[in-house]
């Protein structure tokens, strides 16, 4: 999406201007005066608005008309949005003259738009031919007004920046990607003076506009789960915000709604652990028994590891209790069941769920990104958790091959 | 036949579909995390008898990474989505286990030899994640407009 300010030949877009204005020397009022904007799709004109600068620093959209096809997406909006900005500073007031329809009033309204004044007869007036939408003979034309606040609120902009790359950073997103997006929404909303300062578990942000004073947060990020599926949103939120889709309260309650979202439901993960376990003990080269084995300790583990997240457990205690459950149910099912298995398959199958993959996958993206710091961090992490699994498999494992007098491995 | 690919094609397909679910990936990008985790697997089943883990590794991860990086721009979503799941299969959690056996065991020459191996293979996922993520974005978005463009 591409706007544009055209300053010639506006007369070739007047076959569009007359779908919303019926009658040339009407249009030709403000044709010349006017601002003339289109918005574009690729290389299709999707919308065009015409606006009059008034006195006392106000203005008014004089036309805006959406081309046949390109209706119910969402371009009047973004064009209505596009135009707020646009005048912001030079005025306070935006005007919008529309026939008495409902279907147009109420997309004014939904862009913030409230009534003003009614012009009665005025299409009967200055029209040459009666006006018909719907059958309806169109007779007054409606006047709504817009406040353009001239200064943003600096403070909940860099707080929206700010919550946005917090739920980014705390559900498993990149260190460039929290910083791009604090750094997007900032100028987005014409904040331009911003600095930001990500580090695996904390944010620094601090913003100024036009030389007022300087605002600083700074905000501590706990490690939590990931959940991709909120980075995935807020990214598209981002998006949208950068297009000029949405404005400031719209995206502060949208980023509301995200962080709302629910995670998996637990029997959900817990299977998902289970087939994880088998599936890969499968191909990783164990037996078919040893996989279904690997199904069941998978589940048992995860209800464990949900159980920890529940009562805020330390992630050291997770994983080597993580480790020695993984174990002693090998064993246990190696002892109990007279089938011929073998026990390494079915533990290494049934660790990868406690595997930290999005902390090492996320320490080599930021260190191939340059964030040494963060990328240092969370391999550290990575290895730590590496660390504690293998202490307890060692530590269960021993004290077995004592018990039973080595392991059939 | 059948067999093998029970064993090489569906086994990883729902495996990284498995391990999709556990870290949120929305539905909708179910089926291309399996397809890029079954593909990884079987670069690596390819490449792991005439050359090394650690290189099998390398380029398991290259073909994930840059199969994750055309999707991305094609669905426009973090990359992590596809990433994260679809390395799953070429991480060496095997080694964690026989480490840990053979140090209990005593035998720590074997612990650290397999250790070693590990870190080589973890080098080689990093080395296959970096080298994919240094190709410029424009190459894949390039590609992306002009497919557009064809269609359009």
């Amino acid at each position: 999406m591409r706007f544009q300010k055209i300053t010639e030949n506006k007369k070739e877009y007047l076959d569009l201007l007359l779908l919303t204005d019926p009658q040339e020397d009407m249009i030709d009022r403000y044709l010349d005066t006017g601002d003339m904007f289109a918005l574009y799709e690729g290389k299709e004109l999707c919308t065009l608005a015409v606006v009059t600068l008034l006195k006392n620093r106000e203005c008014e959209i004089r036309n805006l008309v959406t081309t046949y096809g390109h209706g119910g997406r969402g371009y009047t909006r973004a064009m209505i949005h596009f135009l707020s900005e646009y005048y912001r500073n030079e005025c306070d007031t935006m005007y919008v003259g529309t026939w008495n329809y409902g279907e147009s009033l109420r997309v004014y309204k939904r862009c913030g738009f409230e009534y003003s004044h009614t012009l009665q007869n005025y299409y009967v007036n200055n029209y040459h031919e009666p006006i018909y939408l719907d059958g309806e003979q169109m007779t007054d034309m409606v006047y709504l007004k817009k406040p353009l606040d001239a200064d943003v609120d600096l403070k909940k902009v860099v707080n929206l920046a700010l919550n946005a790359g917090r739920i980014l950073l705390k559900n498993g997103a990149e260190i460039f990607r929290v910083d791009e997006t604090i750094t997007r929404i900032c100028k987005r909303y014409h904040v331009e003076n911003v600095d930001t300062f990500v580090l695996s578990h904390g944010i620094f942000i601090s913003a100024s506009k036009d030389g007022e004073d300087v605002f600083t947060k700074v905000k501590h990020v706990p490690l939590s789960s990931t959940n991709l599926e909120i980075v995935a949103e807020v990214n598209d939120l981002s998006r949208r915000i950068t297009a000029g889709m949405i404005n400031l309260d719209e995206a502060i309650e949208a980023l509301d709604r995200i962080e709302q979202m629910p995670p998996k439901k637990d029997w959900q993960l817990i299977l998902a652990s289970g087939v994880g376990s088998g599936t890969f003990g499968y191909f990783l080269g164990a037996s078919a028994a040893e996989s279904v084995c690997a199904f069941f300790i998978g589940c048992v583990l995860y209800i464990w590891v949900l159980f920890a997240g529940r009562h805020k457990l330390s992630k050291i205690l997770v994983n080597i209790v993580g480790g020695i459950l993984i174990t002693t149910l090998a064993v246990c099912i190696y002892v109990t069941i007279p089938i011929p298995m073998k026990i390494d398959g079915m533990i290494i199958a049934a660790i990868l769920p406690l595997v930290p993959g999005v902390a090492f996958v996320n320490a080599i993206r930021d260190i191939a990104d340059s964030d040494f710091l963060s990328g240092t961090v969370r391999m550290i992490d990575a290895l730590l958790v590496f660390v504690y699994i293998a202490i307890g498999v060692g530590f269960a494992l021993s004290v077995f091959s004592n018990w039973i007098g080595g392991l059939g491995v | 036949m059948i067999h093998w690919l029970i064993v090489n094609v569906v086994c990883p397909f729902f495996g990284t579909i498995a391990f999709a679910v556990m870290f949120n990936v929305p539905n909708r990008f179910y089926t291309s995390c399996g397809v890029i985790g079954t593909l990884g697997w079987l670069v690596y089943c390819v490449t792991v008898n005439p050359t090394s883990p650690a290189v099998a590794s390398f380029f398991g991860t290259l073909i994930v990474v840059l199969i994750s990086r055309v999707l991305t721009v094609r669905m426009k979503c973090p990359i992590t989505m596809f990433m994260i799941p679809g390395i799953f299969p070429l991480i060496p959690g095997a080694s964690v286990y026989y480490m840990a056996y053979d140090l209990v065991m005593s035998e720590t020459d074997q612990a650290g030899e397999i250790g070693f191996v590990a870190l080589k293979i973890a080098f080689g996922i990093v080395l296959g994640i970096a080298s994919a993520l240094s190709i410029p974005r424009d190459v894949f978005s390039m590609e992306y407009w002009r497919n557009r463009r064809q269609k359009g």
